[in-house]
């Protein structure tokens, strides 16, 4: 049986040799044995742990129902899928020729100028909404969330109202950034 | 199974039990006969039920590591990836443009002056290093986010998505911009 041979019988085999060998040392020697087991044990288990590296602890978390059940699937939705996606690219796209028209013409109408503010203030409305689905996971800062999402939408709503002003009473967005950066 | 340790069990017991066996003719057989049977294993086990199992799991569940983190990958795509930098950059300029028509709109109840004329005077009394550099501030991430916006939507039609071109135009990206924010800050 070559098996025997093989290193991991060899090795208690010739421990146990010497140990009787020995005599006098081997009650000294049975703690360093546990104590290399031990040690041997604590460096194995290093490569099992993931070592805690924190730049931001992670949020609070609750396990909802068992701990094996599945993850439930979100109703399929269009309006908060592909046409919410497809809106925003399209929403970009169009603000690359609105932004390049300005730089191009020297400033904008007044009625270019308030689409340009309207789609910049959508665009900005729906970029801070990702961030806030991204940063504030509604299942585990349920009330954060809602806050955030809420308080996004009053903001938005504050500035429109600001922007609307801006767009009556002053000289519009566009020809206000030429004054400025050419004062 | 392990190949290797086949039989390495069997054996064991049969050097154990029966020490001038076939087996252990090429041992020694003093050493044989101090042969245990059992393998040391510095582990503790315990019975519990089964609720406590559950809540036992739930609660290790609770501690799960973030992952994947994010030292786990190159610096230059994670601290300079133009994907964050995007959203930064968004993220800086919307902010901006919000506080000021949010503040604005509220200025005539506070008896601030924040309309474009006098920002404009406000801003012509500044020294002109300042100036440029509040200009670049602005203009930096306005030229970042634009040029960075456009390969975006070029990655929505699936095209510069190879890994080469990613990085290529990653750091194209932050080249036109820097060139663009400086020119538009100091020299317009």
């Amino acid at each position: 049986m070559a098996s025997i041979m093989r290193p991991a019988v060899l090795r208690p085999t010739a421990m146990a040799a010497r140990m009787v060998k020995t005599p006098a040392i081997r009650s000294a020697f049975r703690p360093a044995i546990q104590k290399e087991v031990m040690s041997n044990a604590i460096r194995a288990s290093a490569f099992h742990t993931t070592s805690k590296r924190d730049i931001l602890p992670p949020p609070p978390q609750v396990i909802q129902g068992g701990v094996n059940d599945p993850v439930p699937i979100p109703d399929p939705s269009p309006s908060h899928g592909s046409y919410h996606w497809t809106f925003e690219r399209l929403l970009a796209g169009s603000l690359v020729p609105l932004t390049l028209t300005p730089f191009a013409a020297g400033s904008l109408n007044p009625t270019l100028d308030a689409v340009l503010c309207a789609a910049i203030l959508v665009h900005s409305h729906l970029g801070f909404q990702t961030i806030i689905v991204d940063y504030v996971p509604a299942k585990r800062f349920p009330t954060a969330r809602k806050i955030s999402t809420w308080g996004l939408n009053l903001a938005t709503a504050l500035v429109g109202l600001g922007l609307y002003e801006f767009e009556t009473n002053d000289v519009g967005v566009t020809e206000a950034i030429r004054r400025v950066w050419t004062a | 199974m392990i190949a290797q340790r086949v039989g390495v069990s069997a054996a064991r017991r049969i050097v154990a039990g029966n020490p001038s066996g076939f087996f252990t003719q090429h041992l020694p057989k003093l050493a044989a006969s101090r042969l245990s049977t059992t393998q040391i294993r510095p582990v503790g086990t315990s019975k519990i039920t089964a609720e406590d199992a559950h809540s036992l799991l739930a609660q290790q569940r609770l501690n799960r590591p973030v992952a994947p983190h994010l030292t786990a990958y190159r610096y230059d795509q994670t601290w300079f990836g133009a994907s964050i930098w995007n959203r930064f950059t968004g993220g800086a300029l919307s902010g901006a443009f919000y506080a000021y028509f949010a503040v604005y709109l509220v200025s005539p109840l506070l008896g601030w002056h924040v309309e474009s004329a006098s920002l404009a005077a406000s801003f012509a009394a500044l020294p002109a290093v300042a100036k440029g550099g509040i200009k670049f501030l602005v203009a930096w991430p306005f030229a970042f986010h634009c040029v960075n916006g456009v390969r975006h939507l070029s990655y929505d039609l699936a095209f510069g998505f190879a890994k080469k071109q990613i990085v290529k135009w990653g750091w194209a990206v932050w080249g036109t911009s820097l060139v663009l924010g400086l020119y538009a800050g100091f020299a317009l």
